[in-house]
C-alpha cells in the first residue's frame, strides 16, 4: 500500500492557496448529477452536508440517533479554537498552528496543522453569521478566554455548551439544504458496511433501526464523519451509541487505521461509583483554574477531606509542577492522578478519585464569584453525584474522552480508498499524539465546511466514474455479509449479555491500554483478546429479531467490532515504544518520569492495513517532515 | 450508599400499530447513585437473561444536552426534579417501596415507535421551513463586524439552548410544539442575522407546527415546568408577537 | 383578503381571537359589574340605573347584538380549540401530574359553565315581560335557592375562568415583559377575584338578608 499524503508543494502558508488554485472545478451545472453520501450528522457530517448541498451536489445524509441534531459534538462544553487575536495578546495562525503541533507532541502533518490554523478564522465568520450566541463582551464584540493552558485567549464559547450551538448552527445549514431538496436525511440508519467496486468506494449498506431493513444505497464517493471510538474502554465520556462500526468496516474493506493506540483520557470527570455505571461525565478543565487538586500523604487515609490537616496533604501537581501547578496538560494531568491512585492514596469508595478542592478559592474569592464562574458545573456535579462542591472537595477521575486515532487520510482527507472520505474525529486528524483543548470542534467544522468541499471536487474531475446502481454484485456481497452477521449475533443464545462483554473488554483495555503501557501489560491484554472474542461469538445472548427496532442487537454489533478493533490498537501501542502526548510507554520515560520521545525512530504516522481474517494487519509508516518548525521536549517543570 | 426497591409500571407496545399495555416489574436492588436510565439497564439486563424482550428507550449522551432521552414518569415528563433530563435524573430521589409508572411522551405528533420510544421528527420538520439563517458557507463578514449586547446574545442563547426533548409537547395539556417553536423563533429574531428572513420564518415554522398536528396553546405552563432547560415561556409570548408583527405588518 | 383567513386559521391567530373576544368581554362584564353595583346603594338607586340604561333605546340594541356577536366569536372559537386540542393527544396519560394549574387546564369547563349560566340569566331577566321593577325582579328570582346557588356555582367559575383568562390574554397578544409580568399575573388573579365577588354578593345578600334591595 502506499501512503500518498498529497501535500501540495510550496511554503507552508501558500499550500492550501496553491492547492485550490490548482485543483480542477466541477462545472455548477455537472454538481448536481453527483450523489455523495455522509454518514454521520455530528459537526463534520453535518457541516459537510450543508456546504455540499449548497454546491449543488445531492447528498444523502445517515446518522443513528432518531434526529441529525443529537450527533455526539452536542457535548463538548469548553469552546473552539481560532487564530482571530481579537484580544491583541499576540496570538496568530502561526501560534495556532505552532501550539497545535506542540500541544499533539509533535505527530501531527505540518501542512493539515497550518491549513486548520488558517480555516479557523473563517470558521467563526461562519458560525457568527448562522446565529451562533457566542458569548460577548459588553461592547458586543466577541468574547474569548484562555482554554488548555494556552497563553492566549483565542477560545470562543458559548457558556458550557459551545458544540450544542455550533451543531444546531450546522444542523440548521443542513436542514436548509434538506427543505432545499439537496439534503436527504436519514436519521436511526446505522452504516454496516462500505461497499468498494473497481477500487473506488461506491456505497454503504445501512440498517434501518426502526424497522431492521438492510438497505443499500449507491453514490459517487462515500464520506465517513463517524466520531470517535473511545467507547472501546466501555466507560468514557463518549455518547452510549458512539462505535468504531463505521471506521472498522471501512478498515476491513482497505481503508488504513492510523494511530489507533492515541487515546486521550481527561483529567477532569466524575469518578466511576458503580459496576452498572454507564457512561462517564465530563467536568470542564476549567474547574482546574481555580480548584486544588491533592490527595492524603498517608496511605490508605480514609477520613473525610475536612478532617485531614493540612500537612497531611498531598498537593502533588503543585509540588512537582511548580510553574504550571494544576494547570499541567491534560495527560500530565491525568497520569498523575492514576500513579497516587496506584499507591492507594486515592479517595472516595472506590479509592479511584483524587479531589479537587474550591475551598482556597472560596475564602480568596467569595463563594459568590466561585458560583457564578462555576454555577452550572457544580450543578451538574451535584445533580450527579448529591454533593455541594462548595461545601466539599470534589472527587475526579481521568476518563477516556478523546481518540486521536483513526482513519488515515492524505491531504485532500482521503482514505486509501479513492473515494473514501473521512473527517472530524473518524478520521487520524491533525492533532498528533495527544490534542489541545478546543481544537476537536475548529477541526470538525474546518473538514466539513472548508476542506472537503474543496477537495472532492478534485477527486470527481480527475477520476473516472462509472454508472453504478445498487444491483451491483458488490452490494448483494455486502448485504449477504451483513445479514448473515446478524443472523449469527441472534443466533449465539448463550448466557452473556452485549454489555457484559463490553465490560469485560473496556477493563482489559483500561488496565493495559489506558493511562500509561508497558510491553508486558500490552501483550497480556493481546493475549486475553482471542477468548475474549471466542467466548462472545459463542456466549452472547440477544432476545429479539433482526426484524424490528432492537437496541440489545446494536449494542452486540458494535461491541463485536470493539473486540476485532482492539487488536490492532493493542498492536499499534505495542509497536510505538516510544512515549508521545497520551501515549506513555513505561519504558520510556526521563530520570522524572516524564514521557520521552524518540524522534530518530517514531516520527512517523502508524498506519495499519487488513490482511483477512484471522491474519496480523500489516504495518505502514508515513514519515513526518518537519521544514518549519523545530521539535522539542515538552516540559511543564 | 442505600440501596432501594421499586415497583415499576412500564409501557410495554411492541409497533406503531400494535397495542400496548402496562407490565409490571420489580426493580430488584437499585442504589441509589444510579441514574434512572443505568436502573432500567439493570432491569434490561435482567430481562435479557431471562429471554425477554429489554425495554426500549431512547438515551445516547446520557449527560443531559441531546434531547435524545425522556419519558413520563408519573405524569411528569423527565420525572420529578426540576430543570433535569431523565439521564440526569438520580434514584436518590426516590423512596424504597415507591412505584413509578413509566410512560411514552404521548401526542398525535410524535407516533409512537416502540414502548417508550417516541419519533420526534417532527421537530426537524419544523426547523427544515426556517430555523436558520439562510447564508451558503463562505463570504461572511469578520464575526466581530456587527456588535451584538451582551443581554441580547444572552437571552437568544437562553432560548438556543433548546434540546429538542419534546418534553414541552409531552407535558403541554394540549400537546402543543408552542415551547419549542418559540424558542428557536426567539434565537434567531433576538439576534441581528436573523432579522432578514424573521416574518418570513414565523409564518413558515407556524404553519408547519400547525399541519403537524400539535395542539393549541393555553398558556397553562406545563411546558415550562417540565423543560429540562428552563425555557421561559417568555419565548412563546415572543413568538405571538413575532407572528402578529409578521400576519399583520409584513409584506410576506 | 385570504391572508386574514390564513391568520385567523391559525393556532395562534385563533389565539389572538379569543384573546381580543376575552377583551371585549371583559370590558363588557366590568361595565355589567359597575351599573349592578348600584344596587348596592338600594333599591331606587338600582332601578333608575336601570331606567337610565332603557332609555338609551337603539344604541343598547346595537351593544347588545355586538355582545352577542362576541360571545359567539369566543365560543366558537373556543369550542374549535378545545375539540383540535383533545385529538392532539389521542392516548392519554394513565397518571396525571400532581402539580395541576386548575384555572387553566378548566377553561373549557368553565367557559361552558359560563355559557349554561348565561343562557339561565338571560331566560331570567332579559326574555321575559317585565311586570315589576328591575329591583323587584332580581329580588324575587334570585331569593329562589336553587337559582341562587346556581349563581353562586356559575359566578365562582366565572372568578376561575377569568383568574386565568386576564393574564392569558396578554400572554396571547404578546405582552410579557419580565418587569412587568407580575402585575399582570397577580394583578389578573386579583381582578377576577375582585369582579367575582363583587358579583356574587348580589346573591348572597338577597338569600341571607331581607333589608337588600328592599
Ligand atoms: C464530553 C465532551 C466534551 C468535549 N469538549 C470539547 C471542547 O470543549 N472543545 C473541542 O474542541 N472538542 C471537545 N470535544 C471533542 C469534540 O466534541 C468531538 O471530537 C467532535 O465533536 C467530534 O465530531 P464529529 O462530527 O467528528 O463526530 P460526532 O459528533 O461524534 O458525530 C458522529 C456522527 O456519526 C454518526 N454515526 C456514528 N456511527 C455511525 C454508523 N455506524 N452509522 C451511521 N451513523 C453513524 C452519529 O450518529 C453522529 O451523527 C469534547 C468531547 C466530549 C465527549
Ligand atoms: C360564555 C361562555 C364562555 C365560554 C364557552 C368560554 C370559553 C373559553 C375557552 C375555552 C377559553 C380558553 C381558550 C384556550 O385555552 O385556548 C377561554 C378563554 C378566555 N375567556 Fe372565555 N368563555 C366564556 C365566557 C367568557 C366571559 C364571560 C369572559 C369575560 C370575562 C371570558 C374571558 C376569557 C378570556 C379573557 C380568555 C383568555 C383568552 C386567551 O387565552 O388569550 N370568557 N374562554
Ligand atoms: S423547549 Fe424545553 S422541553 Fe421543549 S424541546 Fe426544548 S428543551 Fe425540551
Ligand atoms: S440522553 Fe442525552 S439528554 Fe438524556
Amino acid at each position: 500500500m502506499q501512503l500518498d499524503h498529497r501535500i501540495p508543494s510550496g511554503p507552508l502558508t501558500e499550500k492550501w492557496d496553491r492547492f485550490r488554485f490548482e485543483t480542477n472545478l466541477i462545472n455548477p451545472a455537472n454538481k448536481r448529477k453527483f450523489e455523495i453520501i455522509v454518514v454521520g450528522a455530528g459537526l463534520a457530517g453535518a457541516s459537510a452536508s450543508a456546504t455540499l448541498g449548497e454546491l449543488g451536489y445531492n447528498v444523502k445524509t445517515f446518522c443513528i440517533q432518531d434526529s441529525p441534531r443529537r450527533g455526539h459534538s452536542i457535548a463538548a462544553q469548553g469552546g473552539i479554537n481560532a487564530a482571530k487575536n481579537y484580544q491583541n495578546d499576540g496570538d496568530s495562525i502561526w501560534r495556532l498552528f505552532y501550539d497545535t503541533i506542540k500541544g499533539g507532541d509533535f505527530r501531527a502533518r505540518e501542512a493539515n496543522v497550518y491549513r486548520l490554523a488558517q480555516i479557523s478564522n473563517q470558521i467563526i465568520d461562519q458560525c457568527v453569521a448562522q446565529g451562533v450566541p457566542f458569548a460577548r463582551e459588553y461592547g458586543g464584540l466577541l468574547a474569548n478566554r484562555s482554554f488548555g493552558g494556552a497563553q492566549v485567549s483565542r477560545t470562543f464559547y458559548a457558556r458550557g455548551q459551545t458544540g450544542q450551538q455550533l451543531l444546531l448552527g450546522a444542523y440548521s445549514a443542513m436542514m436548509r439544504q434538506v427543505k432545499a431538496g439537496k439534503v436527504t436525511l436519514h436519521p436511526r440508519s446505522e452504516m454496516m458496511d462500505l461497499v468498494v467496486i473497481n477500487g473506488q468506494a461506491r456505497g454503504i449498506v445501512t440498517r434501518n433501526l426502526i424497522t431492521g431493513a438492510i438497505e443499500s444505497h449507491a453514490a459517487d464517493a462515500v464520506v465517513l464523519a463517524t466520531g470517535g471510538y473511545g467507547n472501546a474502554y466501555y466507560l468514557s465520556t463518549n455518547a452510549m451509541a458512539s462505535n468504531v462500526t463505521a471506521t472498522w468496516r471501512a478498515y476491513k474493506r482497505g481503508a488504513a487505521f492510523a494511530n489507533p493506540c492515541f487515546v486521550q483520557i481527561h483529567p477532569t470527570c466524575i469518578p466511576v461509583h458503580g459496576t452498572y455505571q454507564s457512561k462517564l461525565t465530563l467536568m470542564s478543565e476549567s474547574l482546574r483554574n481555580d480548584g486544588r487538586v491533592w490527595v492524603p500523604t498517608r496511605i490508605g487515609d480514609k477520613r473525610p477531606p475536612a478532617e485531614i490537616p493540612e500537612p497531611e496533604r498531598d498537593y502533588y501537581l503543585e509540588q512537582k509542577y511548580p510553574s504550571f501547578g494544576n494547570l499541567v496538560p491534560r495527560d500530565v494531568a491525568s497520569r498523575n492522578a492514576k500513579e497516587k491512585c496506584d499507591q492507594s492514596k486515592g479517595v472516595g469508595d472506590t479509592g479511584l478519585a483524587v479531589y479537587l478542592d474550591f475551598a482556597d478559592a472560596i475564602n480568596r474569592l467569595g463563594e459568590a464569584a466561585i458560583r457564578q464562574k462555576y454555577g452550572n458545573l457544580f450543578d451538574m456535579y451535584e445533580k450527579i453525584t448529591g454533593q455541594d462542591p462548595v461545601k466539599e472537595p470534589m472527587t475526579i477521575y481521568p476518563a477516556v474522552h478523546y481518540t486521536m486515532g483513526g482513519l488515515w487520510v492524505d491531504y485532500h482527507l482521503m482514505s486509501t480508498v479513492p473515494g473514501l472520505f473521512v473527517l472530524g474525529e473518524a478520521n487520524f486528524s491533525d492533532h498528533g499524539a495527544n490534542r489541545l483543548g478546543a481544537s476537536a470542534l475548529m477541526q470538525g467544522l474546518a473538514d466539513g465546511y472548508f476542506v472537503l468541499p474543496a477537495t472532492i471536487s478534485s477527486h470527481f474531475s480527475e477520476s473516472a466514474m462509472v454508472p453504478i446502481t445498487t444491483s451491483h454484485p458488490a452490494f448483494t456481497e455486502a448485504i449477504d455479509t451483513t445479514k448473515g452477521r446478524i443472523q449469527r449475533l441472534l443466533s449465539i443464545n448463550g448466557k452473556r449479555t452485549p454489555d457484559d462483554f463490553h465490560r469485560e473488554l473496556g477493563l482489559l483495555l483500561w488496565d493495559h491500554c489506558g493511562m500509561a503501557r508497558n510491553e508486558a501489560g500490552l501483550k497480556l491484554a493481546l493475549g486475553r483478546l482471542p477468548e475474549l472474542k471466542e467466548n462472545f461469538w459463542y456466549d452472547l445472548k440477544v432476545t429479539g429479531s433482526g426484524a424490528d427496532l432492537n437496541q440489545t442487537l446494536e449494542r452486540a454489533g458494535r461491541v463485536a467490532d470493539f473486540i476485532e478493533f482492539a487488536e490492532v490498537m493493542i498492536l499499534d501501542a505495542l509497536s510505538r515504544q516510544e512515549s508521545c502526548g497520551c501515549h506513555f510507554r513505561e519504558e520510556s520515560q526521563t530520570a522524572e518520569h516524564e514521557a520521552k520521545r524518540m524522534d530518530d525512530t517514531y516520527s512517523h504516522v502508524s498506519a495499519w492495513q487488513y490482511q483477512g481474517e484471522g491474519q496480523t494487519p500489516q504495518l505502514h509508516k508515513e514519515p513526518l517532515v518537519f521544514e518549519n518548525i523545530q521539535l522539542s521536549q515538552r516540559s511543564y517543570k | 450508599m442505600t440501596i432501594i426497591h421499586l415497583t415499576l409500571k412500564i409501557w410495554r407496545q411492541t409497533g406503531p400499530e400494535s397495542k400496548g399495555s402496562f407490565k409490571t416489574y420489580e426493580s430488584g436492588p437499585i442504589t441509589t447513585a444510579m441514574s434512572f436510565l443505568e436502573m432500567l439497564d439493570v432491569l434490561n439486563e435482567r430481562l435479557i437473561l431471562n429471554g425477554e424482550e429489554p425495554v426500549a428507550f431512547d438515551h445516547d449522551c446520557r449527560e443531559g444536552i441531546c434531547g435524545m432521552c425522556g419519558s413520563v414518569i408519573n405524569g411528569t415528563p423527565h420525572g420529578p426534579e426540576k430543570k433535569t433530563t431523565l439521564c440526569q435524573l438520580h434514584m436518590r430521589h426516590f423512596k424504597d417501596g415507591d412505584t413509578l409508572v413509566i410512560e411514552p411522551f404521548r401526542s398525535r405528533a410524535f407516533k409512537l415507535v416502540k414502548d417508550l420510544i417516541v419519533d420526534r421528527s417532527a421537530f426537524d420538520a419544523i426547523i427544515a421551513e426556517g430555523g436558520y439563517v439562510s447564508v451558503n458557507t463562505g463570504g461572511t463578514p469578520d464575526a466581530n463586524a456587527i456588535p451584538i449586547p451582551t443581554f441580547m446574545a444572552e437571552q437568544a442563547l437562553d432560548a438556543a439552548e433548546c434540546i429538542g426533548c419534546g418534553a414541552c409537547v409531552a407535558a403541554c395539556p394540549n400537546a402543543s410544539a408552542m415551547l419549542f417553536v418559540g424558542a428557536k423563533i426567539s434565537h434567531l429574531a433576538l439576534l441581528p442575522q436573523g432579522q432578514p428572513e424573521r416574518s418570513k420564518r414565523a409564518l413558515a415554522m407556524v404553519k408547519k407546527m400547525d399541519e403537524l398536528g400539535f395542539g393549541n396553546c393555553g398558556n397553562e405552563k406545563y411546558c415550562e415546568k417540565s423543560c429540562p432547560k428552563g425555557i421561559s415561556i417568555s419565548n412563546i409570548a415572543r413568538l405571538n408577537r413575532e407572528f402578529m408583527r409578521a400576519a399583520f405588518c409584513s409584506e410576506e | 383578503m385570504s391572508w386574514i383567513i390564513k391568520v385567523f386559521r391559525s393556532s395562534i391567530g385563533k389565539k389572538y381571537i379569543m384573546a381580543a373576544s376575552g377583551v371585549c368581554l371583559s370590558f363588557f362584564l366590568l361595565a355589567h359589574l359597575i351599573g349592578n353595583s348600584v344596587s348596592f346603594w338600594g333599591k331606587e338607586a338600582y332601578n333608575s340605573y336601570a331606567s337610565h340604561l332603557h332609555s338609551l333605546g337603539f344604541i343598547i340594541y346595537i351593544l347588545e347584538i355586538l355582545l352577542l356577536l362576541l360571545f359567539l366569536i369566543h365560543i366558537v372559537t373556543g369550542i374549535t380549540l378545545f375539540i383540535e386540542n383533545l385529538s392532539a393527544r389521542p392516548t392519554r396519560y394513565a397518571i396525571q401530574t400532581k402539580e395541576r394549574n386548575w384555572s387553566a387546564s378548566t377553561m373549557p369547563y368553565s367557559g361552558i359553565l359560563i355559557l349554561l349560566f348565561l343562557l339561565v340569566h338571560l331566560l331570567n331577566f332579559h326574555f321575559i315581560t317585565k311586570t315589576v321593577s328591575t329591583a323587584e325582579l332580581v329580588k324575587t328570582t334570585l331569593s329562589n335557592p336553587l337559582i341562587a346557588s346556581f349563581y353562586l356555582l356559575s359566578l365562582s367559575g366565572l372568578t376561575l375562568h377569568a383568574s386565568h383568562g386576564f393574564w392569558s390574554l396578554f400572554q396571547s397578544l404578546g405582552i410579557n415583559h419580565p418587569k412587568y409580568n407580575i402585575f399582570l399575573q397577580r394583578g389578573g388573579r386579583a381582578m377576577a377575584v375582585l369582579i367575582g365577588m363583587t358579583f356574587i354578593l348580589i346573591p348572597l345578600l338577597i338569600v341571607t338578608t331581607d333589608s337588600f334591595l328592599q
